[in-house]
């Protein structure tokens, strides 16, 4: 059972350290503060528009949001040569890779889910009825793009220009999570029958298993030295 | 001291081009003067005949650097490597050219440029995926890791262009519900024989292309590998006098 | 590189070649005429092209049934026309269209057997133009890169695989 314990303490490693310092989390939290803000400066939006474009909105500073943390998950262990350390252990590297994503969809969904109530004090949305299917749609969005954003944390922390390389390349990979969660983010929060959605949430778990076993056997190549 | 295959394609790529150029000229005589004009399109529809081969051979460069970069984690062969990064550039060309027949060819049947189309985005994403791996090459010093980064970046835009495809054509029926088709076009043996043609000549073209660019991206890799050891020679020889 | 240089003058003769006969193709079957230049008499083929609008309450006869009388206007003349042919899709008052036919000097009156659409050819010649430049020059400038390394690789006499075992003598 060596491979939970990796996970777990891959996990536990990364909560802890984030405990210390609280670097991630407050930084993706005002980021996505000042995100929130510019959006409803730039759109001056009215109850009707607001219905339409703040599905899109969540989800833009949702993954804006996310990239830091991804950007961040990996360029920490920079610091002391712990990334040569992690290269280098005995454990199976699959592990470190659930590790990480677990610890980076556990610090996006705690962002997501500290946000969502501003969105919805600022911009009045009607959550009461569907708030579980919304937290379902955010945990399969989130997780999406954490099994592909942490393989390319991973790839592009070797490099340079890394903050860069992070959403060039993760972006367009994730079009398809972007789609299927703003679509089912606006039926939920419109209050539409749960059928005429319901294949956005279908779409969201497959892209969920195919790239997290994807990148859990890709990842191997990417943390080896 | 170079590699077996490489001269072999050096005196063989030449037949590859002149079979390119054959079917191409052909297949340009006969989408040009011999095809008839389209019912409701008019002359315009010729535009199809550069536009549907240059997407189809996209495609079949996309699917040689997925393909091969199976083959390079597989095996890890530096020329391997190189075929990849060939095809990587080949196809941001072609998917390019793609793009830009498609605008033009837009233009006068739909009367717009660009329209939010599931294969538009899907080749505009394949755009930015290729665009991306050559970017990301440049980026990573070691050549091996380049090599296997950029063959993971390649392996999963492969898995995620489908999806890609058929999320965009589910939200397109969303939010544009079918105003635009390809109206009036029917498949018939006029148009499929200089389709066909043309598809095939340009197809033959990428892989004269890719054998081309795999050359001369081995041939860069050599030189400067030469030099170098002519540099830490010259080092050799003079730390030991 | 002559031999390659001369490769390369090869393929531009017949791209040259092609583009002068689409060009010739286009003036003898496509080019389209003005009203004013069938009246003054400019033209040389038997068979013409006449872009023109329909002009308004002169069409009599029955389109559906393939013959029709109308004025085709230009910019300041117009030009009587018989239409017989197969049933035209387009042929509408205040429709700009294509007619082909000939042209009755002695009657003064245009014999039209089809229509066509008027046609941007700008985007079918921009549309071929910028794919095949475009792949014309990127496989030029490989090739010639690769010529170019084959030989620095030759004279630089980087070849001989003895250098490594040539060190290890000293």
């Amino acid at each position: 059972m060596t491979f939970l314990r990796v996970i777990q303490w891959v996990v536990w490693k990364d909560l802890i350290s984030e405990m210390r310092s609280r670097e991630t989390l407050s930084s993706m939290l005002f980021f996505a503060l000042i995100v929130i803000l510019v959006f409803s400066f730039s759109f001056a939006m009215d109850q009707d528009a607001a219905q339409q474009l703040i599905a899109g909105i969540i989800w833009v500073s949702f993954a804006f949001t996310g990239i830091i943390g991804l950007g961040k998950s990996f360029s920490a262990e920079l610091q002391n040569d712990a990334l040569e350390y992690l290269q280098m252990s005995p454990t199976p590297k699959g592990a470190i890779y659930l590790g990480k994503m677990l610890g980076n969809l556990l610090f996006m969904l705690v962002v997501e889910v500290m946000l969502f109530p501003l969105f919805v004090l600022f911009f009045n949305l009607n959550i009461v009825e569907e708030i579980g299917l919304l937290l379902l749609i955010f945990l399969l969005a989130t997780l999406g793009l954490s099994a592909v954003g942490t393989l390319f944390s991973a790839l592009t922390v070797q490099i340079r220009a890394r903050e860069v390389m992070l959403p060039v390349l993760l972006l367009p990979l994730a079009i398809p999570v972007m789609i299927a969660a703003v679509e089912s983010t606006r039926g939920a929060l419109n209050a539409q029958p749960l059928t005429l959605y319901f294949h956005w949430i279908e779409l969201l778990t497959i892209f969920d298993v195919i790239f997290t076993v994807v990148s859990f056997w890709l990842f191997e190549l990417i943390l080896d030295s | 001291m170079m590699n077996r295959i490489i001269r072999r394609i050096q005196r063989f790529k030449g037949w590859f081009g002149a079979a390119a150029a054959f079917c191409i000229f052909y297949g340009l005589y006969l989408g040009l003067f011999d095809s008839p004009p389209d019912y409701y399109q008019g002359e315009v529809v010729r535009i199809m005949y550069v536009h549907v081969p240059l997407a189809h051979t996209s495609l079949m460069a996309y699917a040689s650097l997925f393909l091969g970069s199976l083959w390079y984690l597989w095996k890890r062969d530096p020329l391997v490597d190189n075929m990849c990064q060939a095809a990587a550039g080949l196809t941001v060309i072609f998917t390019a050219l793609s793009l830009i027949t498609g605008a033009i060819w837009a233009k006068p049947t739909w009367n717009t440029w660009w329209t939010w189309d599931p294969k538009l985005i899907s080749f505009a994403i394949l755009l930015l995926i290729a665009s991306g791996y050559l970017m990301l090459r440049t980026f990573v010093e070691d050549p091996d890791k380049e090599g296997r980064y950029a063959a993971v970046l390649a392996i999963v835009g492969g898995i995620d262009l489908p999806i890609i495809y058929f999320s965009a054509e589910w939200w397109r029926s969303l939010h544009q519900p079918l105003s635009i088709s390809m109206r009036g076009v029917s498949m018939t043996g006029d148009i499929l024989l200089p389709l066909s043609i043309m598809s095939l000549g340009l197809n033959l073209l990428f892989l004269y292309m890719l054998m081309v660019r795999t050359q001369m991206l081995y041939l860069t890799n050599l030189l400067q590998a030469k030099k170098g050891r002519l540099l830490s020679q010259v080092h050799l020889t003079q730390t030991s006098s | 590189m002559t031999g390659f240089y001369l490769r390369w003058a090869g393929v531009i003769v017949m791209a040259i070649t092609m583009a002068v006969l689409a060009n010739k193709n286009y003036q003898e079957h496509l080019a389209s005429i003005s009203p004013e230049a069938v009246l003054a008499g400019e033209h040389s083929h038997a068979t013409l092209r006449v872009q023109g609008m329909v002009g308004s309450g002169s069409l009599t006869g029955s389109p559906e049934e393939g013959h029709a009388e109308f004025e085709l206007l230009g910019e300041t003349k117009h030009l009587k026309v018989q239409y017989q042919g197969p049933p035209p899709e387009n042929l509408r008052e205040l429709k700009t269209l294509i007619l082909i036919g000939r042209w009755d000097s002695g009657s003064q009156v245009f014999q039209a057997q089809d229509t066509a659409l008027v046609t941007n050819y700008g985007f079918v010649a921009s549309a071929y133009l910028i794919a095949f430049l475009v792949l014309v020059a990127s496989v030029f400038s490989m090739s010639r890169k690769v010529t170019c390394l084959f030989q620095e690789i030759k004279e630089s006499k980087l070849y001989e695989p003895e250098l490594e075992t040539h060190v290890e003598h000293r």
